[in-house]
């Protein structure tokens, strides 16, 4: 009895800390929570237990509980501050579809996690060029004519090229959308101070766009509908405060050349 | 008309597909994610047009659009093997009010640096009027969006299932 008892805490502590990761990955990557709950709960009942998560903006606390709720083990797991990467979300999902389908052990789950972690690269120049190509066909769609559509592939190109580079170097999210609302905007407004084109103002309203956090936005509203009010308010905050910053420098930018915004 | 319509289409398709490129999906994705905007968006611009179009408003535009880009989502994520919120949120960004929160947010600091009642004025209502499209447009935004993976509950979160887009 007395060993039975102990397998069972080895094999939930251990089940329970690989959850916990498995979770705080998953959110950090930009997962809604609803996602995460059904991933989780997947896993759980495969490996034979019942989990209960809390998700807190900086950390992941998860309960595992055997079908009897006997015994109840706890494990938490910090969030980290990742990029969003749907690639993440998609192979974690998949993974624990496999697990669940396949009645992998968790040795074998704990691999294949390990190597969805090693397997995710970012394609720094491809994506520097996608996003500046991209925001210009954005000011094409708001009626930029294609000096404008130029002038912002310029001005995001560098601010996201610089973007790019203090994220490398751990700078404060929050700081890195400021400086790069600057340098995007100050690019942005040479249509307005030089006369070039006929739509200069979409120009510069379109340079900065890259640096609105649309995916934060829209998970927040997700995690709302399924009732995850915390969270959903942890992302709503966590988007508004990078909209004030890119605010602020724009309107930096704008006061550094000297421009008006109507 | 076909032109413009064609144009709105294309340029929806390269924004979405630069706004994917950020949030690092699987490659196999990237083309839907192009497809569903160009359809969702060029809707919307065909929706809003006076001339050749329905004439409908861009905030009931873009409730239709959304709705359109959702339920597209959800059924094309089966074939891709990937979360229907992989295909629906790249692919819904080309909507995002730019232009209006920019002009929100220039009245709000115009309000501030105004000497007179008369600019003010104006800038306030700048600031109300775009400010309050804005947050209306991005409303219908997601609840058209998110509204097809509430309602294709199963779909939605069994499209990463191995063997489940056959």
């Amino acid at each position: 009895m007395t060993t039975d008892t102990t397998h069972c805490r080895d094999t939930g502590n251990s089940t329970a800390a690989f959850l916990a990761s498995y979770a705080a990955r998953l959110i950090a990557s930009g997962a809604t929570c609803i996602r995460l709950e059904k991933n989780v709960g997947r896993l759980a009942k495969e490996f034979g237990f019942q989990a209960d998560i809390s998700v807190m903006p900086r950390h992941i606390h998860l309960s595992l509980s055997d079908p009897d709720g006997n015994h109840i083990i706890t494990a938490m797991a910090a969030v980290e501050t990742l990029p969003v990467s749907f690639n993440i979300i998609t192979r974690l999902s998949r993974l624990s579809w496999e697990v669940s389908d396949r009645h992998l052990t968790l040795d074998d789950t704990r691999l294949r996690f390990k190597a969805i972690m090693e397997s995710d690269r970012a394609h720094a120049l491809a994506t520097t060029l996608l996003v500046a190509v991209s925001n210009a066909a954005f000011c094409g769609l708001f009626g930029g004519d294609l000096t404008a559509m130029a002038i912002v592939a310029i001005a995001t190109l560098a601010g996201f090229r610089l973007k790019t580079l203090l994220t490398s170097k751990k700078v404060d999210f929050r700081v890195v959308a400021f400086l790069c609302a600057v340098v995007s905007s100050v690019l942005g407004a040479t249509g307005l101070l030089f006369q070039i084109g006929t739509t200069p103002h979409i120009a510069l309203g379109a340079s900065v766009l890259y640096l609105v956090p649309g995916i934060a936005f829209l998970n927040s509203f997700s995690d709302m509908i399924y009732r995850h009010y915390l969270f959903s308010l942890y992302r709503f905050a966590d988007a508004a405060v990078i909209t004030c910053c890119l605010s602020a420098g724009l309107c930096t930018g704008m006061a550094l050349m000297h421009t008006g915004m109507f | 008309m076909w032109t413009k319509i064609l144009l709105d289409a294309l340029l929806a398709a390269i924004a979405a597909i630069g706004f994917s490129a950020i949030s690092r999906p699987p490659l196999r994705v990237i083309p839907v994610c192009a497809l569903i905007a160009a359809i969702g968006h060029a809707l919307r611009f065909w929706l809003m047009n006076d001339s050749f179009g329905a004439g409908l408003h861009i905030i009931a535009a873009t409730l239709i659009a959304a709705l359109t880009i959702g339920v597209l989502a959800v059924f094309l994520s089966p074939l891709t093997s990937t979360p229907a919120e992989t295909c629906l949120f790249p692919s819904l960004l080309p909507m995002i009010p730019g232009i209006y929160a920019y002009k929100t947010f220039g009245g709000a600091a115009m309000c501030v640096l105004s000497h007179s009642r008369e600019a003010f004025d104006f800038y306030f209502y700048q600031f109300a009027l775009n400010g309050s499209t804005c947050v209306c447009i991005l409303l219908c935004m997601v609840i058209g969006a998110t509204l097809p993976i509430f309602l294709f509950e199963k779909i939605s979160f069994q499209a990463t299932r191995p063997g489940n887009n056959a």
